[in-house]
């Protein structure tokens, strides 16, 4: 086997996803942290064999060119993997309040952690199909893990439902590539093409990979079942849902679009506008109607979404590393904002209406005040880093000259920034509706503040993450 | 002889209508499901024309990529219908309404 | 007309019709039987292409073990079909119209402007000598290891969802404790007890 060490990290994982499964069944109900904990150090050690594995510069395949570890999947990688430390963390006193199968759930979320890797390393068609179906099958399980809960089940299926529809437009298009060029892999198809591909029966096909990719991403008009899937599905699980797969999300996408179908830049640019043009429209406009923080999160998911395609779209190296950008810092800013929810619904009470949110700053001065960070950055105000990240993305949009987008974008921002400053109204000047303190234990109260503090750290000093971005793509 | 553009179009036809299937079913869950098997056998059929016709394995080792995801999605599927019919007692497509979206 | 020709309209033309069944019919075991229709006749045209493994795969994974699967589950769910399906007739003529529009524009893209015939000739057949079978299975197990590798990861996730998810244990089912009834000593059965005799 040429290379096969490139893969180590993945081999691991799935190593310690078996051990995993299997250990639980001999661990007594009431010692039930072991899964925990072996998840942990399972993540933190994947992430060190990634760093350790990772060739310095360039990039190297292994499998027969179907694995491939480039600057771009290093990176993607250990931030999808610390994200995921993240919410195992948050998430771990909620699924033991509502005793939901630990054992399960770890396997699972790992196994869909293991999928983002794969997608990230995929350099052929069929790899990224797996590794895709691997993360959504984990996915629809997850949502529909707390069996008694009709709401959890419902969001399931239509979630279900919805996935499979997207993974058949996506293969309808590889089908059409592949006829297209003859090949599966990515780097076969871009020779094929040549200069100029924009009538070529590839982007016939390349219009449902669009498709595809905009369900999977959550873009409109594709986002019905964002909603519907955050509402729905429990907290624990739309953290997850919310932040580590969208920088897999923005992998694929470069994959597809820039691996592949570079030559046809012309043609995809035009979908992309249109997908990001109504994401940020309808998530920021209709974001501001919910009643419920989950559906207002979920919104203002899509608006960020539109945000990371308009970095794609924009074609040039700059764009792409600030698009890269936003996918990692979102996944962080989402990571904070649905942990917080988590640890104020841990006595059994569930978060859902914005008004739940009333009175935290007397509750919980540190929680409010790292919520209101979050918010702020989501909202892409100075200092933090949605600021420099939206910044960023717009600038990579001007170059492309397309300053009509740009002003769009940030009319949009504006109005979407009016439903993060309610909630900080809510969470500041509104008398609490129950007195009693929000409290949780110290190691989520340490992570919650770490990751509100990182937010202005990485606003005020964006080279920490940006300077790996921008090296991503300079080769 | 049986050209190329035969067995597209017989693929696309089966897209369309399995994508019908989907949209038009108000009644019966299983029956999307059924769709989706549906779409798969239609992509299916693309990869095996393809592979044909390009004289290349890679469409048909493709196909049995498919085939394996799609038995393991219709696993989780109906195993996600068993348990939203255990909590509603019903699976028609119009009580669904819990989550308006 | 040649005979393959003839075969491959007979079979796509009661594909086509099992599919339309399949998504019009009222009842999920007559769609379930209509999709197995459906996919025997895929199994033969795939015939025609020389994906024999494919076609037989089809057959035994799909017919054999996913449309069971999918007959077992209505069954069990024991659903009802009589309420009229006041909706689909509803949005019938809209969504007809909407995919009749689709699958015209792909038609019309695949025949009219790409995939022509000089590009793609129809391939020889091949010769007798060939294994189709063969040849999947060595790329299978070479250039394709890692992908192989992922599905069987797949699989392992679809048993665990589906036991996780559908698994519940009834505390009113009464199971049996082998290794307890061999401990049974006779004292824990058998009471003695001493009774004065009436006489």
């Amino acid at each position: 086997m040429d290379n096969i060490g490139l893969a180590t990290g993945e081999i691991f994982l799935l190593c310690a996803i078996c051990v995993i499964l299997i250990g639980d069944l001999f661990v007594s109900e009431n010692r039930r942290q072991m899964s925990y904990l072996l998840s942990q150090l399972t993540l933190v050690i994947t992430l060190i064999l990634t760093w350790v594995v990772a060739p310095e510069t360039g990039s190297a395949t292994a499998f027969g060119g179907s694995f491939v570890m480039d600057p771009m999947s290093k990176l993607c990688k250990s931030w999808i993997l610390v994200v995921s430390i993240g919410v195992f963390l948050y998430s771990r006193d909620y699924i033991n309040a509502r005793r939901i199968m630990n054992g399960e759930y770890y396997t699972l979320a790992l196994s869909g952690v293991l999928g983002m890797m794969i997608m990230v390393s995929s350099s052929t068609m069929l790899t990224l199909y797996l590794g895709l179906e691997l993360l959504s099958l984990s996915l629809y399980a997850l949502v529909a893990l707390n069996r008694t809960d009709e709401k959890s089940s419902e969001a399931a299926m239509k979630y279900f439902v919805l996935g499979a529809l997207a993974s058949g437009a996506l293969l309808y298009g590889i089908s059409m590539i592949y006829g297209a060029t003859g090949s599966l892999h990515f780097d076969v198809i871009a020779a094929k093409l040549g200069e100029d591909s924009s009538s070529t029966a590839a982007v016939f096909g390349l219009a449902f990979v669009v498709v595809g990719i905009a369900f999977k991403f959550g873009a409109a008009p594709f986002h019905m079942w964002v909603p519907d899937v955050y509402e729905g599905a429990p907290t624990s699980v739309t953290l997850y849902i919310s932040s580590a797969p969208k920088i897999a999300a923005f992998a694929i996408s470069m994959r597809f679009l820039v691996d592949g179908l570079e030559t046809a830049h012309a043609s995809w640019q035009g979908m992309l506008i249109i997908l990001s043009v109504l994401s940020i429209v309808i998530g920021n406009v209709i974001a501001l109607a919910q009643v419920s923080i989950k559906r207002m999160l979920a919104y203002s998911t899509i608006s960020h979404v539109g945000f990371i395609l308009m970095g794609i779209l924009a074609g040039n190296d700059q764009g792409y590393s600030a698009s890269m950008f936003y996918a990692i810092t979102y996944a962080l800013t989402s990571m904070g904002a649905f942990g917080i929810l988590l640890a104020m619904g841990r006595a059994g009470v569930e978060i859902n209406l914005l008004t739940d949110l009333r009175g935290l700053f007397r509750r919980n001065p540190v929680y409010a005040a790292v919520m209101m960070v979050l918010l702020v950055s989501m909202a892409g105000v100075p200092p933090t880093v949605g600021f420099y990240a939206k910044l960023a993305v717009l600038n990579a949009v001007v170059q492309a000259d397309l300053v009509w987008l740009a002003v769009l974008a940030v009319v949009f921002s504006v109005v979407g920034a009016f439903y993060y400053l309610r909630v900080i109204k809510y969470m500041f000047f509104d008398e609490p509706a129950e007195t009693q303190p929000v409290d949780s234990s110290l190691d989520v109260q340490v992570g919650l503040t770490i990751n509100g503090a990182a937010m202005i750290l990485f606003g005020v000093f964006p080279g920490l993450i940006m300077a790996a971005c921008v090296a991503a793509f300079a080769g | 002889m049986i050209p190329l553009t035969h067995y597209l179009t017989l693929g696309a036809i089966l897209f369309g209508l399995s994508i019908a299937g989907i949209f038009l079913n108000r009644k019966n869950v299983i029956i999307i499901l059924m769709s989706i098997e549906l779409m798969l056998l239609a992509v299916n059929m693309n990869f095996v024309a393809f592979s044909h016709f390009l004289g290349d394995t890679a469409g048909q080792v493709f196909v049995f990529f498919i085939l394996t995801v799609a038995a393991a999605e219709a696993a989780i599927g109906l195993a996600i219908l068993v348990v939203l019919f255990r909590n509603k007692g019903t699976i028609n497509v119009a009580d669904l309404d819990e989550l308006q979206g | 007309m040649d005979f393959k020709l003839f075969v491959f309209w007979v079979f796509s033309l009661v594909l086509v019709g099992a599919a339309v069944g399949v998504i019009t019919t009222r009842n999920p075991v007559q769609a379930a039987l209509f999709l197995v229709l459906a996919f025997f006749n895929s199994a033969i045209i795939w015939m025609l292409m020389e994906a024999e493994f494919l076609a037989i795969t089809l057959v035994l994974v799909y017919v054999g073990a996913v449309m069971v699967l999918f007959l077992f589950v209505v069954m069990m769910l024991d659903i009802n079909t009589l309420p009229a399906r006041e909706g689909f007739t509803r949005y019938l003529p809209v969504g007809a119209l909407v995919v009749g529009a689709i699958i015209v524009q792909m038609v019309f893209l695949i025949r009219v402007r790409w995939f022509s015939a000089d590009d793609y000739p129809v391939p020889t057949p091949r010769g007798a000598d060939y294994s189709n079978t063969e040849e999947l299975g060595r790329a299978m197990y070479t250039d394709y290891l890692f992908q192989f590798e992922v599905a069987a990861v797949i699989l392992l996730v679809a048993i665990i969802a589906a036991i996780a998810l559908t698994m519940r244990r009834r505390p009113e089912t009464k199971y049996q404790r082998p290794a307890e009834q061999i401990n049974v000593k006779k004292e824990d059965r058998l009471r003695v007890v001493s009774m004065d005799s009436e006489s």
